[in-house]
């Protein structure tokens, strides 16, 4: 993917440079693949310009930006996960249940145990490696499909959250005699309680002393560690090379059952770090939680250039997909667009996203749009009664079009 | 030719069992109440619950084994969990047909499939009892459900004390489909209709859930500079828009009703004792009646073949009574 990005993003491509910026070129050169091809954010831009366009300050103000990412938040972190492991060809169907226990399980530290943020947030991540480590173990070990294993593994989870909950839901906000929250309630709104953030006091870029949404923070500090991962480490590397031929991979020396294992463990791992901000955010811990948010975070993927046969995609990508997805979402709410026909605008934009980041896509129209271009230059110029007659003169011109290409 | 023998009886065989089953359906006709039965001195429902993940049908749960508990002569089998699928259901009410239970009781999931299992119950002359949700079918002895139409109206009502001089109404409703959506959000609009001043300026399906209620209320927040209350047809989505609009710290210029009611900490009924919610309506479970029918039909006794429960307003008066009246806790043994 790197190698075709860089000739899209112009202003790197200067012919001549002198010496001194050659480093600066570098740098350049050696983020912006990381970044994937322009390309990939037209879906994304279409979506910004249709929300100002249609609604303008509304849409296009800090608040509620952070409000329509922080409701993402949680799916969005799923997808990240979920990128890594279709970047292996396989896929986890499970995670949407592990955001759920893990959600719950927070809640119920929180309201039986009464422990801080600091002691829930990487009690919930062992809970949802465990998991996904048995995911991978399965997947890798006992070589059953992933599909067929995490499948399995959404409703092994979802029954044992169910039991914990008693199919109850658990509330965060707990409140003492006094009729104020506990401190620790109060502490675990942070994490995700709209109107909560950290940081506060702070003079911040962009944000200033209000602070910062902490899902939205997360769901950054998740993308940027986890891009730098697949793109800057070995271990990344061989998630691609596991992805793109497996066996290649593993004559080329790559141990590829530990890949395997790793992502589905990465991926429970983040299923779990999402729980309690699930959590949060509804203040409470639904036995429901998380249900059928595995297909918007394969979506998330999908959209964001990943392609499911595995090798290709990024995290950054990923990050693209979750944006529109959730923007899209406020947009059309923004609108007041009806409940019905948001889903068939939805299902539709989501088709024409993944068309239009396609690589190949601009060069298959370019042609298309050229003729048209001759066709439209010609009518203009020509008489009206001699259209159809024009026809013939640019195919003339078609042939070393066809051979630019 | 042996082997063509063979197969005829084989296929005489199969067939069997499929044709009683077809004179089964078409003789008999339904029956209500337990005839010739009175002799016996223990007798055993069985319950076929349409989904347990949901708090409400939890807390029926709990409260029909508590209630069956009561009555000595009445045994409950263990209920059985459709999940949500009704073709699950109609397999675990057939089961429960085959172990020729002295009563069954079923809250269907959907209307239509239920049917035909129903059916075959009335013609093995099992009395049914339905809660809640109606089924295709009008063979069964008694049908108890709670009255959505009335649920809405009466917090319709309560809108219209709350805003004497009209307001923006906004209305988070379920999903779009659910019978219970339908209804309560018809009530409503009757029940506000009473003061021409009140407005919905808007209505958005938030599916039940407390999740999807927290983001349609913030896009409302911002598209909106007057809300003055919001209508919501469960609890859940009433405390999910509390959130956001706590959030944005406008909670306190709009009121918030609910629906539903259940007594757990988690519940509407706590949510209006600690002021985010202006009230809320205890939705019946049905439980205590099921019973109650359950052993009046055992023992011979007339049954009404529609009983409608009204709903409980909860107030931040009688939040307090009302949710030790109604704790789940009291009813777990």
């Amino acid at each position: 993917m790197s190698s075709r990005t860089t000739p899209a993003s112009p202003g790197v491509l200067a012919p001549s440079e002198p010496p001194g910026r050659r480093s600066l070129r570098a740098r350049l050169r050696g983020v912006l693949p990381v970044l994937g091809s322009l390309q990939g954010y037209i879906g994304l831009v279409l979506v910004i310009a249709a929300g100002m366009l249609t609604k303008g300050q509304v849409f296009w103000n800090q608040q509620n930006l952070t409000n329509a990412v922080g409701a993402f938040a949680s799916r969005g972190i799923l997808a990240v996960g979920e990128t890594l492991v279709i970047l292996t060809a396989g896929i986890d169907l499970s995670v949407g249940s592990l955001l759920g226990i893990a959600s719950m399980v927070s809640a119920l530290l929180l309201v039986h145990q009464n422990l801080n943020i600091y002691e829930i947030v990487p009690l919930c991540m062992v809970v949802g490696a465990f998991f996904g480590l048995a995911n991978g173990a399965a997947t890798a070990l006992l070589r059953i499909q992933s599909f067929v294993v995490t499948l399995a593994m959404l409703n092994v989870v979802r029954g044992i959250d169910r039991m914990l909950s008693d199919n109850v839901s658990v509330g965060t906000q707990l409140i003492n005699a006094q009729g104020q929250l506990t401190p620790r309630s109060a502490q675990f709104q942070v994490l995700g309680t709209p109107g909560h953030n950290v940081f506060t006091g702070l003079p911040l870029p962009f944000v200033g002393r209000a602070g910062i949404y902490y899902p939205v923070l997360a769901l950054v500090v998740v993308v940027v560690v986890f891009q730098l991962l697949l793109s800057k480490s070995k271990f990344g590397r061989h998630i691609y090379a596991v992805g793109g031929n497996e066996t290649a991979a593993r004559l080329s020396g790559v141990n590829t059952t530990y890949v395997k294992i790793a992502v589905f463990m990465l991926a429970g791992l983040l299923a779990g770090f999402a729980g309690p901000i699930d959590a949060a955010y509804s203040a409470s811990a639904d036995p429901l939680a998380g249900s059928s948010y595995e297909l918007d975070a394969i979506a998330a993927v999908v959209i964001g250039g990943a392609s499911l046969a595995g090798g290709r995609g990024s995290i950054v990508g990923t990050l693209v997909g979750s944006l529109i997805l959730t923007l899209l979402d406020n947009v059309l709410g923004l609108n007041a667009i009806s409940d019905n026909a948001q889903l068939i605008i939805k299902g539709l934009i989501v088709i024409l996203a993944v068309v239009i980041q396609r690589p190949d896509f601009f060069r298959a129209l370019g042609p298309a749009v050229r003729r048209l271009g001759r066709l439209t230059r010609t009518r203009t110029g020509d008489p009206p009664g001699e259209v159809a007659s024009g026809s013939p003169q640019p195919q003339s011109a078609t042939p070393p079009l066809e051979e630019s290409r | 030719m042996k082997s063509r023998r063979w197969r005829l009886a084989l296929t005489a065989a199969m067939l069997a069992p499929l044709a009683a089953a077809a004179t089964a359906c078409a003789s008999t006709a339904p029956t209500s109440g337990a005839t010739g039965a009175a002799s016996k001195s223990q007798f055993v429902i069985g319950y076929s619950q349409s989904n347990n993940a949901e708090p409400y049908r939890a807390q029926l749960n709990i409260q029909l084994q508590y209630f069956v508990k009561k009555y000595p002569n009445l045994k409950l089998l263990p209920i059985t969990d459709a999940q949500q699928s009704s073709a699950k259901q109609v397999s675990q009410v057939q089961n429960f047909i085959a172990q020729h239970v002295d009563v069954l009781i079923i809250s269907p999931n959907e209307p239509a499939p239920l049917a035909a299992a129903v059916q075959q119950a009335c013609n093995a002359k099992i009395p049914v009892i339905i809660l809640d949700r109606s089924v295709n079918n009008d063979c069964y002895t008694s049908f108890i459900g709670g009255d959505n139409v009335a649920a809405g109206k009466q917090a319709g009502d309560l809108a219209v004390k709350l805003l004497p001089n009209g307001g923006n109404v906004v209305e988070l409703q379920g999903i779009l489909s659910d019978q219970p959506q339908i209804d309560r959000d018809k009530g409503f609009r009757e029940g506000i209709a009473a003061n021409p001043n009140i407005h919905i300026v808007a209505q958005r399906e938030a599916k039940w859930l407390k999740e999807s209620a927290t983001p349609i209320m913030q896009q409302w927040l911002a598209q909106y500079p007057k809300i003055d209350l919001v209508y919501s047809e469960n609890d859940p989505m009433a405390l999910g828009a509390y959130l956001a609009a706590a959030g944005a710290k406008r909670a306190g210029q709009i009121k918030f009703i609910g629906t539903d009611g259940l007594a757990i900490p988690d519940g509407g009924i706590r949510a209006v004792q600690q002021g985010q919610m202006a009230g809320t309506f205890i939705y019946p479970t049905c439980a205590e009646q099921a019973a109650q029918t359950a052993e009046a039909i055992v023992s011979g006794k007339p049954v009404q073949k529609t009983q409608t429960l009204q709903v409980t307003p909860v107030t931040p008066d009688n939040a307090a009574s009302l949710y030790a009246q109604y704790d789940d806790s009291k009813f777990q043994s």
